[in-house]
Formats: C-alpha cells, sequence, structure tokens
C-alpha cells in the first residue's frame, strides 16, 4: 500500500507545469487532487516517476460566469461546486458535484482532474456532455480549446497530448426554458455509480424543443444517446415519448457486466434513470425548483 | 453516605470508554511503536489453485533496507503444520503459514518480506520471484465433494468432515404428513465483517529470555497460542499475548494466528527485533477470513394438516475455503440452534464440508447458525406462501410456546427462556402491520412489488466447548471458562481485570457496574483493566472475546472476583473495626469508598484497608496473613460432556432472541430493493445496560441489512476474487440505512447469575428477514428466493426467469386430508 518510490516537483505555474512535464517526459504525471491518481499509485497501478503537484498553483480554483458561460478553473475541487451559488440557477451541476463520492473525495478531487482522467464511470464527462463544454488546454507550445465532445477519445484517453494540461472548463449557461438533472444508481456513496443519466431538455409550452441524454458507466465512453433525444425532440413528453426514448436509452449503451451488474441489468437500469432524469429536467425547464439526490442501495 | 443500596446493573450507565475512544485517544496495536521495529510484507499467491516451481527472493534481498526473507519451505523445515481440528482425512492437511508446495486460494502468502520501512517492505515483496504452475481451481463446495481436483494431497480428500444428525422419527412423520414440501436447493452467500481497523501483529521472538511477545489485536488470544505453541515447538506459557483498544473483529480477528507465526519466525530470523505487520484493506478482502458460505440440497418438509412442521431432513454443505483452520468446528456450532424457534421434532441433517480454493473462513457474527436460522426461515417462509397461510400465523403455530421453557431441543439444548409470540406482537404493534397489510395490497393493485417479511432468530451464548467432540472425538475442550481478577490495589483503588478483549462492547463499564453494586459504590470508582494479557493472569484456555458470551462467562468471572473481594474485605474490616461481620456496611463515606460498624459508628477507608495489608503489615493478627484483598476468580459453566455418539447434549447457556419486520419493495423500473420500514425487536434476558444492548442491536442490524442487500465475496469460475477493494465490495454505511424502529422484552435466563444472555451477534435476524419480505413481495412472480444474497442486478434476474424460479426449485405435495 505504499507507492513506487517517486519524484516530487511542485509546479508555481500552470506554464511551469506543462513546461515541467515537457522536460520530465512521458513518466511525469500531474497531482490534482490525487483521488484517482493516489489510490492507483497505492496500488502499484500507475508508475510514475515523476509527479508534478498543481496543488500550489495559484489562481487555479475559481469559479465565474462571464459572457454567458461558467469558468472552472481546474483545480476547482467538487464540493466548492456543490456549495457554489451556481448549483440554484444551473442545478445539474449540483445533482453531479454533490452526489459524487463522499466528502473527504469531494473535499479533494478536481474538476479538471476528473475530466482529464476520463474515467468510464466518472461523472463530470457525462453531465458536462449534455451541455456546451469547453476545455482550455494549455502547453508549452500553445493554449487551445476542445469541445468536450472531441476531448475524450476513449476510456481513460483524452486528447491531451503529454505535456498538456487542462486550464479551465467553460460550460455555457442553458437559457430560460431549458433544465437538466443528473441522476445516478451508487450502491454507497464511495464507490462509482452503477448507471447514470444526465439529461437537459429544452421546453415551449408542452412540447420539447431539445433534448441532450448521455448515460454514464455504461460504455468506455458516456454514451450519447442522440437517438432517444430524437424520440423526445418536437414532441410532447408523454408516457409514449419517454418509453421511446428508454427503448433508444437501451439500444445505445454498451455496458460491461462487473460487480455492479450485468449487462442487460444496467441496461434497464439506465433507461429507468433517463424516465426519471426527464421528469425532473422537465419540471426545471418549467422554473420548478426541484431537488434531487442519487438512489443509494 | 451516597453509594446507598443504589443497584447499576440495568442501569444507561454512559460508557467509561467512550471519552477515549471518541477522542481518538485510543492506543490500537498500530500505535505501538517499539525500538528498531522491522516491517513485514507477505508476497501473495495471484493464482487460486497452483504447484510453486520456484521462488526467487535475491532480487529483494539487494534492495538497501531489505533485512530479510521467508519462505514457506524455510518455515516448514522447522516447525510443526499447524493442528487440525478434524479427525480423519481433514486431520492430516497440513497447514502453514506461508504456502509450502502450492498454493490454495488467491492472496494466499508465499513468502515475507522484512525491510527497515514498511515502503521499503512493499518494494522488496514486488521483487521476490515466483514461478507457478496453475492447477484446476474448485470455486464450489459441491463440484469439490467430487474430488475432481484435490487441493489437499495429504487429505486425498476435499471432505473435511462429514456427520448425519438424526432425531425423533423422520420416516413415520413424513408418511402421516398432511403436505411435504420439497425445496432442490439454497445457498447462503459468503460476506465478511470489515472491521475498521485490519489485522496487526507485533512479534518479538526474544533471544535473552527465548520468549514469543505480540502486540496485536487478535480477538481470542488463548486459542492462537495453542496454535501457536504447537506450530513454533515453544512451550505455551513462555508466549506473551498482549491486545490493547481494537478496532471490531466480529470474530474474523480471531484466525490471525498465521500471521502472528510468520512474525515471530522472521523476528528470530531477524536477530530478535520486534516485526509489525500492518495489514492492507485488499488484503484483509482477500486473505484474513471470510464467513461461511453454506448450500442447502434436497430438503423435504412434512407437514400436518394445520400447516405445522413435522419433520424435516436436509443435506448441507458447508465451504469452508483453502484451509479449515477454527474448522470443522462450524460443523456442529450451528446445531446449537438445531430447530431454530420451531417445536419440530424429527429432522435428519446431513452435514459436510469441504475445502475450496477461495479465502479460509472464520468464525464471523452469527457464526455457523445464523446460516442454519436462515435456512430454517427460508423453509417456513416458503411453506406458508406454497400453503396459504400468512407468514405470522405460521410462525404462530410452529414457535415454541412460552410455557414451554427452559425447552429441550431435539438435539438436547436447553433453550432458557424466551417468549416468541409476545416479540412478533410487539414488532407488529411498532411496525404498525395492519395498516402496512392494507398499504402492500393496495400496492400490489398498482403492479408494485411490496413485501413483509418476518425473521426470528437466536443467538446462542456461551459454548460448551464440548461439542468440539462431536466433530472430534479426541479433542481435549469441553465446558467453557473465563477468569477475573478484583482487588484494591496497594493504595485501595478497586481494580478488576478481565480476560476478555473487546472491541467496542462496553466490558469497562458492565465490569464496573457490577463491581459497584457488589462494593455498592459507583461504577466511576472501579478501575477496569481491559485487553488481553497473558502476563495478568486472568485468562483461562477460552479467554478473548467472541461467541456473544461477556455477559454470562465474563461478567459472571467478575462477579465471582468481586464476592470473593468482598469477603476478605469483610474478615479484615471485622477484626479493624471490631465488630461482627454481619454489622459492616459497604458504602461510600466522607474519605471515599469505606466500610462502617452498624454496631458501634467507627469505619475504614479502602486505602485504610489495602494500607493494613500491604504496607503496615506488623498490626495484622497471623490468621489474617492470608487475607490479600487481591482476589482471583475463575468461573466455570455448568456443562456435561454431550454424548458424541447421539450428538446429544446442552451445547449453549444462554439463547438471546431476535425478531425483526421489514417492509421491502422492490422499484419496478430499477429493480433496486428499497427497505421503506424497519423494526428490530430483541429479547437478552436482564439488560445489564441499555444503549449498550442497544448499540449492539443497531450495529447488527446494520451488519445484517449489509449482508443482506449489499456484501458479497464473489470470486469467478478460476477463483480470482472480483470484490478485494470497497469500490466492489460495498460495507453498509450510514447512507443505506433505514431508520430502525427498536423494542425489546426481558425474559431472564434461569442459566445466568444475573439473568442476562449473551447477545453480541444478533443472529444475523435481517439477512432472514429481508429474504422473506422479498419472498414476499416476489412469491407471486414465480420467483423463490434461493439466496441470502440479493440485490438490484439479482432480482433483475430472478425476475427474467434465469435463476430463482419457484417452478424450478419447489415441489408440494398435498395429500387427502391435507386443509391447505
Ligand atoms: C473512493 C473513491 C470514489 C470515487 N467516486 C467517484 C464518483 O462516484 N464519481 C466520480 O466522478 N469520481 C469519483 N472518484 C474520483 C474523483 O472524482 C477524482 O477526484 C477524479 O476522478 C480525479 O480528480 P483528481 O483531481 O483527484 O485527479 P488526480 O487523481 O490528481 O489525477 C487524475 C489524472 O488526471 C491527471 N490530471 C489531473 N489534473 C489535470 C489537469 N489539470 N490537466 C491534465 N491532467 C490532469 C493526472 O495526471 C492523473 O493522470 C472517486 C474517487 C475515489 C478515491
Amino acid at each position: 500500500m505504499y507507492p513506487r518510490p517517486f519524484h516530487y516537483h511542485r509546479a508555481g505555474s500552470l506554464p511551469e507545469a506543462a513546461t515541467m512535464l515537457s522536460q520530465l517526459g512521458d513518466d511525469a504525471k500531474l497531482l490534482a487532487g490525487g483521488q484517482s491518481l493516489i489510490p492507483l499509485m497505492k496500488l502499484r497501478f500507475a508508475n510514475p516517476s515523476h509527479l508534478v503537484d498543481l496543488n500550489f498553483v495559484p489562481g487555479t480554483s475559481y469559479i465565474n460566469e462571464q459572457n454567458g458561460a461558467v469558468r472552472f478553473g481546474a483545480l476547482t475541487r467538487h464540493s466548492e461546486i456543490e456549495n457554489s451559488s451556481i448549483g440554484v440557477r444551473f442545478p445539474i451541476l449540483h445533482d453531479c458535484a454533490a452526489g459524487i463520492a463522499d466528502v473527504q473525495i469531494r473535499n479533494r478531487g478536481t474538476i479538471g482532474g476528473s475530466l482529464a482522467e476520463a474515467d468510464p464511470s466518472g461523472d463530470w464527462a457525462a453531465v458536462l456532455l449534455t451541455q456546451k463544454t469547453e476545455i482550455w488546454c494549455l502547453s508549452p507550445r500553445r493554449e487551445r480549446s476542445v469541445p468536450l465532445t472531441d476531448f475524450i477519445t476513449d476510456a481513460y484517453t483524452t486528447v491531451l497530448e503529454h505535456d498538456e494540461l487542462v486550464r479551465e472548463i467553460s460550460v455555457e449557461v442553458p437559457g430560460k426554458g431549458t433544465g437538466g438533472a443528473y441522476l445516478a444508481f451508487k450502491r454507497s456513496a464511495p464507490v462509482y455509480p452503477t448507471a447514470s443519466a444526465a439529461v437537459q431538455i429544452t421546453m415551449e409550452g408542452d412540447i420539447c424543443k431539445d433534448a441532450h441524454l448521455v448515460l454514464g458507466c455504461v460504455g468506455l465512453v458516456p454514451v450519447r444517446a442522440t437517438a432517444a433525444a430524437d424520440a423526445l425532440r418536437d414532441r410532447r413528453i408523454d408516457d409514449k415519448s419517454v418509453a421511446a426514448a428508454m427503448d433508444a436509452v437501451r439500444e445505445a449503451v454498451d455496458p460491461q457486466a462487473d460487480m455492479r451488474g450485468s449487462a442487460e441489468y444496467k441496461r434497464t437500469l439506465a433507461a429507468a434513470l433517463v424516465k426519471r432524469a426527464i421528469e425532473v429536467a422537465v419540471r426545471r425547464a418549467r422554473g420548478e425548483r426541484v431537488e434531487v439526490s442519487h438512489i443509494y442501495a | 453516605m451516597s453509594g446507598n443500596g443504589q443497584k447499576w446493573v440495568g442501569k444507561a450507565v454512559p460508557r467509561k470508554e467512550e471519552e477515549r475512544l471518541l477522542r481518538g485517544l485510543g492506543k490500537f496495536a498500530d500505535d505501538i511503536k517499539l525500538h528498531e521495529t522491522l516491517y513485514l510484507r507477505f508476497v501473495r499467491s495471484p493464482y487460486a489453485h497452483a504447484k510453486i516451481a520456484n521462488i526467487s527472493t535475491a532480487e529483494a534481498e539487494k534492495i538497501p533496507g531489505v533485512v530479510c526473507t521467508l519462505t514457506g519451505a524455510e518455515i516448514a523445515s522447522q516447525t510443526q503444520p499447524f493442528i487440525e481440528i478434524a479427525p480423519d482425512a481433514g486431520g492430516k492437511i497440513r497447514d502453514y503459514p506461508l504456502a509450502v508446495s502450492k498454493v490454495r486460494y488467491q492472496g494466499e502468502p508465499v513468502a515475507a518480506v522484512v525491510a527497515m520501512s514498511a515502503a521499503i517492505a512493499d518494494d522488496g515483496a514486488e521483487a521476490v520471484q515466483v514461478d507457478y504452475e496453475a492447477l484446476d481451481p474448485v470455486v464450489d463446495a459441491e463440484q469439490a465433494l467430487t474430488d475432481a481436483s484435490i487441493l489437499h494431497e495429504d487429505a486425498g480428500t476435499n471432505k473435511v468432515w462429514n456427520g448425519v444428525f438424526e432425531y425423533g422419527d423422520v420416516e413415520k412423520a413424513f408418511r402421516e404428513a398432511a403436505s411435504v414440501v420439497e425445496i432442490d436447493r439454497m445457498h447462503f452467500h459468503r460476506f465478511s465483517s470489515t472491521p475498521l481497523e485490519n489485522n496487526v501483529v507485533i512479534g518479538q521472538w526474544d533471544p535473552k529470555d527465548e520468549r514469543i511477545y505480540y502486540w496485536c489485536n487478535n480477538s481470542f488470544p488463548s486459542f492462537a497460542i495453542q496454535f501457536l505453541a504447537a506450530h513454533l515447538n515453544v512451550h505455551i506459557d513462555r508466549i506473551r499475548v498482549q491486545t490493547f483498544d481494537i478496532g471490531g473483529s466480529f470474530g474474523i480477528k480471531i484466525t490471525s494466528y498465521p500471521q502472528m507465526a510468520v512474525c515471530a519466525l522472521a523476528s528470530k530470523k531477524a536477530g530478535g527485533r520486534p516485526i509489525k505487520w500492518v495489514e492492507t484493506r485488499s488484503e484483509h478482502m482477500t486473505s484474513s477470513a471470510h464467513g461461511n458460505e453454506r448450500t442447502f440440497r434436497d430438503t423435504r418438509v412434512a407437514l400436518d394438516e394445520n400447516g405445522v412442521i413435522t419433520a424435516l431432513t436436509s443435506r448441507h454443505i458447508d465451504d469452508c475455503g483453502a484451509y479449515p483452520r477454527y474448522e470443522p468446528l462450524g460443523c456442529v456450532i450451528w446445531s446449537q440452534v438445531f430447530p431454530g424457534v420451531y417445536r419440530f421434532k424429527n429432522a435428519r441433517i446431513d452435514f459436510s464440508q469441504a475445502v475450496t480454493n477461495k479465502c479460509p473462513v472464520g468464525p464471523n457474527r452469527g457464526y455457523s447458525r445464523m446460516q442454519h436460522l436462515w435456512f430454517l426461515e427460508r423453509v417456513v417462509d416458503i411453506c406458508a406462501h406454497e400453503l396459504g397461510i400468512p407468514a405470522d400465523e405460521m410462525r404462530l403455530r410452529n414457535y415454541i410456546r412460552p410455557q414451554e421453557f427452559p425447552y429441550t431441543t431435539p438435539n438436547g439444548c436447553v433453550y432458557d427462556s424466551g417468549n416468541y409470540p409476545k416479540m412478533l406482537d410487539l414488532a407488529k404493534g411498532l411496525i404498525g402491520w395492519d395498516a402496512w397489510k392494507k398499504k402492500q395490497a393496495e400496492a400490489r393493485k398498482q403492479g408494485r412489488m411490496v413485501g413483509i417479511g418476518i425473521g426470528t432468530t437466536l443467538d446462542s451464548g456461551t459454548n460448551n466447548f464440548g461439542q468440539s467432540q462431536i466433530v472430534n472425538p479426541g479433542a481435549p475442550f469441553s465446558g467453557n471458562s473465563q477468569g477475573a481478577n478484583c482487588k484494591l490495589d496497594i493504595y485501595g483503588e478497586v481494580v478488576v481485570a478481565v480476560g476478555s478483549c473487546p472491541q467496542g462492547q462496553g466490558h469497562e463499564t458492565t465490569a464496573a457496574q457490577v463491581v459497584a453494586d457488589v462494593l455498592n459504590i459507583t461504577p466511576d470508582l472501579v478501575t477496569v483493566r481491559t485487553g488481553f494479557d497473558t502476563e495478568r493472569n486472568v485468562h483461562t484456555g477460552f479467554s478473548g472475546t467472541y461467541a456473544s458470551q461477556f455477559a454470562v462467562s465474563g461478567l459472571s468471572a467478575v462477579h465471582g472476583a468481586a464476592q470473593k473481594l468482598k469477603a476478605e474485605m469483610i474478615r479484615l474490616g471485622a477484626h479493624v473495626l471490631e465488630s461482627k461481620p454481619e454489622d459492616l456496611d459497604f458504602g461510600i463515606g466522607g474519605q471515599g469508598p469505606e466500610i462502617r460498624s452498624k454496631s458501634n459508628g467507627k469505619s475504614i477507608n479502602y486505602w485504610g484497608l489495602a494500607n493494613i495489608v500491604n504496607v503496615n503489615s506488623a498490626v495484622l493478627p497471623p490468621e489474617l496473613y492470608e487475607v490479600t484483598l487481591n482476589c482471583r476468580y475463575i468461573w466455570r459453566a455448568p456443562f456435561k460432556v454431550p454424548d458424541i455418539k447421539k450428538k446429544y447434549g446442552n451445547l449453549t447457556m444462554t439463547y438471546a432472541s431476535q425478531l425483526h419486520i421489514a417492509v421491502v419493495e422492490v422499484d419496478r423500473d430499477t429493480l433496486i430493493p428499497k427497505i421503506l420500514d424497519y423494526v428490530a425487536i430483541d429479547d437478552c434476558g436482564t439488560v445489564i445496560n441499555p444503549p449498550i444492548v442497544e448499540g449492539q442491536v443497531y450495529g447488527a442490524t446494520a451488519h445484517g441489512i449489509g449482508a443482506a442487500l449489499l456484501e458479497n465475496c464473489v470470486y469467478d469460475e478460476v477463483g480470482n476474487m472480483l470484490t478485494s477493494t470497497f469500490s466492489d465490495y460495498i460495507p453498509i454505511t450510514a447512507m443505506n440505512m433505514p431508520n430502525v424502529k427498536y423494542g425489546h422484552i426481558e425474559t431472564p435466563s434461569p442459566h445466568s447469575y444475573s439473568g442476562a444472555k449473551g447477545m453480541g451477534e444478533g443472529g444475523a435476524a435481517p439477512i432472514h428477514t429481508i429474504s422473506a419480505a422479498l419472498q414476499d413481495a416476489l412469491f407471486d412472480k414465480g420467483v423463490f428466493i434461493q439466496d441470502s444474497f440479493n440485490n438490484a442486478d439479482s432480482l433483475f434476474r430472478a425476475l427474467h426467469g434465469e435463476i430463482g424460479q419457484t417452478a424450478k426449485l419447489v415441489k408440494v405435495e398435498r395429500r387427502v386430508g391435507s386443509k391447505a
């Protein structure tokens, strides 16, 4: 339960961290909250020779709103998002942040680390894929922004180059008449969900004008259920259209059997979660304040 | 004068240990820092079953800071294999603390590395190279019994033990039955206890005095040293074991003696330096101990026309993992509760135990009885459903009646006291039975799956170790005993020591309550030394904390020692105060606790008494020289050796009972079972400290709910353990707990001096109760709750016809004359 020996480097700024990565080579890794990396190192599944610690870089943890977008510093902790006022107007962010693991992990883990880790069970990617999300990345050579839809390419894999880091995450604030919700089934707080569903819906009267549905933990990357969204778009949200969306979700997901459940069960679960998330999202789109919590076994 | 006859036993005295433990001031084994300590890490097998072709430790030994390594072959050359409790073939198993020529479960230690720091020991362990040749693994006990692949060549079979327990006239009862229910297969799953503190051992083989010293958290040290002494070829009295605060055991820490052995041998090799081993959570999950898994085959139940069970036959196969260790004691311990809470007199149970390529089992809260009680509750429940008798009614018809206590079971156990119908009544009242029945009926109309289940169980406490002779006639154990010492210390402090090693059970408090009552003082004036120490002179061969017995064995010993002290104090006091013994009063005066004379008003406090004996002894007349005010008492349970041939005799002293009711809904969309309401009723006879009892009930309830819905040790078909971390094995947390409504009744035990019964295990009542509730919810869907572990995924598969199909697993034969 002790990692292999490694060298520790403390970065003073993000550009310095990127430079360190490029100088130290492939065997160097960034350390943010450490809530994914440190357990892997203790199990000796990950054995970097160098750690570049971002925790002492000033000005990397913030939440601010500019030009219709919320911007998160890469090192903003899950708990800071959970407890910020942004959750009131943008409740799906609160659904996500408040449901990650337990208090200790939320106090350490960061939104940037979560997206960079690209764990198939990570919550942030599933939720932010229902939004217009840009990832601002920095390397010694350039700064660029990548839409989240292009950022994660496979399980545990992103477009980040070896010496490139996440600086900021920018999420467009949804307009009026739209609502989102995120629900997961978790066997207990400190474990990843069995399946999760993120939904963002725009309503015009009784008609769904736009919908984004993303399922977590049921594929190598979060599954964007476009056919399910099509089943809702320009329709009334009723038993029939929701059933069609659920069918489409069952089709779209590609779960693996593991200790959390069989593949067949996860399909059923993902569809059931989508149904509930739609209910909440529609109510929120109508301006209702609805508090939700994940389902715990 | 306070201490005016007020009794403390039965009062909600706040726990003496609370302050220390809640403020983080407890002292646990890992808190012990000894000079020159070295750290040990095990190299563990990735295979479930394989030959060890070669072990190379050379690379590890080159790492700076690595002091030495140890392999199984090295250990085998200087030790005896551990004692086996089994007779015959099972007794031929050769169990060493490091695998010698083959490995038999994933996680089995094959070598150890000793280093200057724990981190270096980890580096060293990684550098040890082991070549394996894979063998066929056996992960199912029934399959193991076919002996297709044998784990222990010395034994020649995977069967550790087999015996038939038969009582009454089974054939006649089946001939006369109005209906017969047959159940093909049921299965009680493997789970464990996940104490907050893992196993910790510091061991030192000191060359200066050729003694072995342990600072550890083993929870049954007097058992461990018997195994260690024979294994290490050391006289048992040369081993000293000390325990401190222990962060939970639930029985799982009883079987840490193999790791204790390795630490001693490593210390010897390292020149006598202390060796510390602190288990990691993954090690704990893969290789400390799991609870027993059991399969129930070919069960047949005979019932009369009223649904009263008249006979039962069944074949039970227990899976003890790779090495028996504490087993095959579990092969008889279940029979402490042979008929459960029911009246049937005729039964035949064919019981076998097999080794498999999985982690060895160890006693786990509810040990061996809960598997059997779960089986009986499933039987009662499925019969009730099949015959259309309501669950509560079925139980009332079959329960042992209150007026039948003390009740002798078909196998000779004597249930001391109890009142199951009264508990059922109380539970139904607390949960609002009738209202829930109505709500259930409405919910069903809407297609919702809501079930109400009852679980009635026993927590048998204070074993007759003579039952070991039923599994092995040569076993040298019988009865039960516990030691305690009560003294006025040199300057008069009242000090009690007990041979127990509590893990949160509040022994400091309850022991102080007992002594306070004897001396008519307050519990805060009594210092209780808990934690085991062979040097404290209060242990017997049965001392430790396990098997729900402290309230009976521990407190009886404390009570006996306090009585002895009081008698000495009276002799001394009568002399000093120039009074007759019957004129002396015990209490608290202006100068602390004292004895005073009613006839002349003179008094002497405890300091004065102790002073006379210890520092002012010239004033003592020679006839009082034998007074030491330092009184050791050994309590012995009044047991007889059971009839080994007939497997008949009283196996336990007290029988606490639990009755739980759960209302559970299986969500139609997600299949997630949710507890809507929960009641736990407990009867442990006379309650010594109500909040401590209530705490044990909540703890056992949480543990049982976890086991029923979340906690499952899973192996794949080649013996990989799939639940070695808390991401996959889900110990219950507060977020998973329903609100538990607690109630209790008291039927004092006629078998214990205080009327109290042991109650720490709780009979795993929630497992039976939740199975029953799920059965009730899903019976009309054709689902048979066949397994003790159920979660959303398994319920999904049952509802999709993949598992647990009543039509396939349960048969009912209704004969002429049957009303049901
Ligand atoms: C017991 C437990 C339960 C958990 N449960 C959940 C859960 O239910 N849902 C969930 O979503 N998460 C869960 N997590 C993970 C948690 O949210 C982590 O915080 C998150 O996945 C990683 O963030 P971090 O800041 O801790 O990253 P770290 O562990 O520090 O880093 C993770 C990886 O990302 C890289 N990295 C970090 N920051 C950056 C950056 N700015 N730019 C580029 N690369 C970077 C690191 O080099 C590393 O490879 C759990 C963790 C634990 C230990």
